[in-house]
């Protein structure tokens, strides 16, 4: 029973930092039209930092950069700008009136580049064997027992969850949003109607990357543990496969998409024992599947399964309702 | 810089014309695909692992010769740049469909191609069988054998591209294609067959160079062709996309620059000084060295 109850917890802890994962990539590619393929990179700075922030003194064995066994909020806020000035930094290069090919490929090389560092540099995050003791956020406080304290957390993480949401929301319906739609839909458009696109998509790339972030103090908060393991390149797929399969730019999409592919589809088929011999056959052919699916939705159908919502403006009053119109007796 | 420094200076030089060699040949195929497809192709890393894991199947399991293991390798890579082109990504253009869902798309081969090549052939890493190599000094340089075949192999590929560029119809329009589209098209040139064509020339090249890659590192995984594809972005950059004899030089560049950065810096961060070069491009000169009038 407990054990049921510690795997449930678990998954709604994933599925809420799923869902702010794939907000955050939404603002990146549904609002802004960013083609970012290193998402998970900006994922692992916020667990890095936030880990190595809440942490004590690296000893032993251990050896990472910081060490403040600081308060986890302030944990939480520096692995957030971690990702942020990261995602800033990418942006400074590539959102410069470069075709989103380039972006793309800066992304993709930074990822492998942040992969090799930290992977082989065992100075800056402890290498492959990556942090592990964080300690548990707030209980030095709160003292709860294991199980009291699991239900703390989907609260805790729930409520940074519906903060985000909102701020998600606001983004997308403000004029700022709009401006973004508009850049996605057609960059120079935007331009000639004197948008600043560069400032705008720089915008939307430091927030994806700052909810990236804050998902990843979040999860390193959670199991305490996080290695490069836990950020390779077929990470960053699985959030978009989430994001597209959802509906981009529709965040009850991206709810909706979180739950299906990471959580339903990952952890339905977690279980599936291992083929002798040939251990790593499994897990390939789910990531196929990934693959498969990613490529499947944009063929048959490329708005995801919560289209964007059509936005109505206020029509002019001659183009009224054409029924009414027509049913005005001529005189 | 003493006697020590300069002949240390010279063996970098020579790993540098090696890197450059095998450089040349994915940055080459890579180019001319994005060229003329007006799309890049995030999947070529894997075209690479595809061809090291193919030829080794014909060395080790048909018992082939190396040397013609490479050569069924590179064109059966070719063979399936054909068909990825004709099965997945033509329906797609056809489709209208934006840029970005394109890349999304090649994105998306690419994680399903190291895992299908996982799933076949496991994650151990793999080596050709080609004997001992011993070093041997050329001038104040220092060779292996296959190190200069490598060069060899990558000098005739280069030639063999610049003529086809040159002197062929196929390469004329090619080049027509790439420089601009729709006045090719109104040329009557044959859009699906060049498109074809040059899918097959740029497989073939990414099988060559990922058999060389192989020999040269000696040993190969799933990933390993992925985990190059930085170094290859940076070069066709460098060069200039769409640029084939930019893709020469940018590769030269690349080369030289991460193995002489060796002997100053730690050898385990040279790969980060072709991600310096392309970070440096971008910001300062992002049509490349090698601009084409007309084209930014």
């Amino acid at each position: 029973m407990e054990q049921i109850f510690f795997y449930a917890a678990t998954l709604v802890v994933f599925w809420f930092i799923f869902n702010i994962q794939t907000w955050g990539l939404n603002i990146q590619f549904g609002y802004a039209g960013i083609l970012d393929f290193t998402y998970i990179t900006f994922f692992a700075a916020g667990a890095y930092f936030a880990g190595a922030t809440a942490m004590d003194k690296a000893s032993g064995d251990l050896h990472y950069v910081l060490g403040l066994n600081a308060n986890f909020a302030v944990a939480m806020v520096v692995g957030a700008t971690a990702a942020g000035v990261l995602g800033a930094l990418v942006g400074l290069v590539a959102l410069n009136r470069l075709r989103s090919d380039y972006l793309a490929i800066v992304t993709v090389s930074v990822g492998a580049i942040a992969y090799d560092l930290v992977g082989n540099q065992r100075n800056i995050f402890n290498g492959f064997d990556g942090l592990l003791g964080i300690p548990y956020p707030f209980n030095d406080i709160l003292q709860l027992d294991p199980q009291t304290y699991t239900l703390f957390y989907i609260a805790f993480a729930g409520a940074v969850m519906l903060v985000l949401w909102l701020v998600a929301h606001r983004i997308y319906n403000s004029p700022f949003g709009r401006a973004l739609r508009a850049i996605r839909e057609d960059l120079d458009v935007a331009e000639a109607f004197g948008k600043n696109t560069y400032a705008m998509r720089m915008i939307a790339m430091v927030v994806g990357c700052v909810y990236a972030g804050i998902a990843g103090a979040l999860l390193i908060g959670f199991i305490s543990a996080f290695n490069p393991g836990g950020w390779s390149p077929a990470e960053t797929f699985l959030i978009w496969a989430a994001m597209l399969v959802g509906g981009r730019a529709n965040n009850v999409g991206a709810i909706v998409g979180a739950l299906l592919v990471p959580v339903i589809f990952l952890e339905g088929t977690r279980y599936l024992p291992a083929i002798q011999g040939h251990a790593e056959l499994v897990p390939a052919l789910r990531n196929v599947v990934v693959g498969l699916l990613l490529i499947a939705v944009l063929w048959f159908r490329p708005e995801g399964l919560l289209p964007e919502p059509r936005k109505r403006f206020y029509q002019l009053p001659l183009s009224r309702d054409p029924e009414m119109v027509a049913n005005v007796p001529v005189s | 810089m003493g006697d020590r420094g300069l002949s240390v200076f010279f063996l970098a030089v020579g790993f540098g014309l090696v890197t450059a060699s095998i450089l040349t040949l994915a940055a080459v195929g890579l180019t001319l695909q994005f060229g003329i497809t007006n799309y890049v192709n995030f999947a070529y890393g894997e075209f690479l692992t595809l061809g090291a894991y193919l030829a080794w199947v014909l060395n080790w399991k048909l018992h082939l010769n190396l040397w013609l293991a490479m050569v069924g390798a590179a064109l059966l890579v070719g063979l399936v740049g054909v068909a990825i082109n004709y099965l997945l990504l033509r329906p797609f253009v056809r489709k209208g469909i934006a840029l970005r869902y394109i890349l999304i798309v090649t994105f998306g081969l690419s994680l399903i191609l190291s895992n299908v090549i996982l799933a076949i052939w496991g994650a151990n890493y793999q080596s050709f069988d080609v004997g001992s190599q011993l070093p041997f000094h050329a001038g104040p340089f220092l060779f292996t054998p296959n190190q200069v075949l490598i060069t060899l192999v990558a000098l005739c590929a280069m030639l063999g591209v610049h003529l086809l560029l040159s002197r062929t119809r196929l390469g004329k329009a090619m080049r027509a294609m790439s420089d601009n589209h729709d006045l090719a098209m109104v040329s009557g040139i044959d859009n699906n067959r060049i498109t074809a064509f040059t899918w097959l020339l740029s497989g073939t090249l990414a099988g060559l160079a990922g058999v060389v890659l192989a020999l040269d590192v000696t040993s190969f995984q799933p990933l390993f062709g992925n985990d190059f594809l930085f170094v290859i972005f940076a070069a066709m950059i460098l060069g200039g996309v769409g640029s084939p004899y930019g893709a020469m030089l940018g590769s030269l560049v690349i080369g030289l620059a991460t193995e002489i950065s060796a002997v100053v810096v730690n050898s385990a961060f040279k790969d980060d000084i072709a991600f310096a070069v392309l970070i440096a491009v971008l910001l300062l000169r992002p049509q490349g060295i090698m601009r084409i009038a007309g084209r930014g």
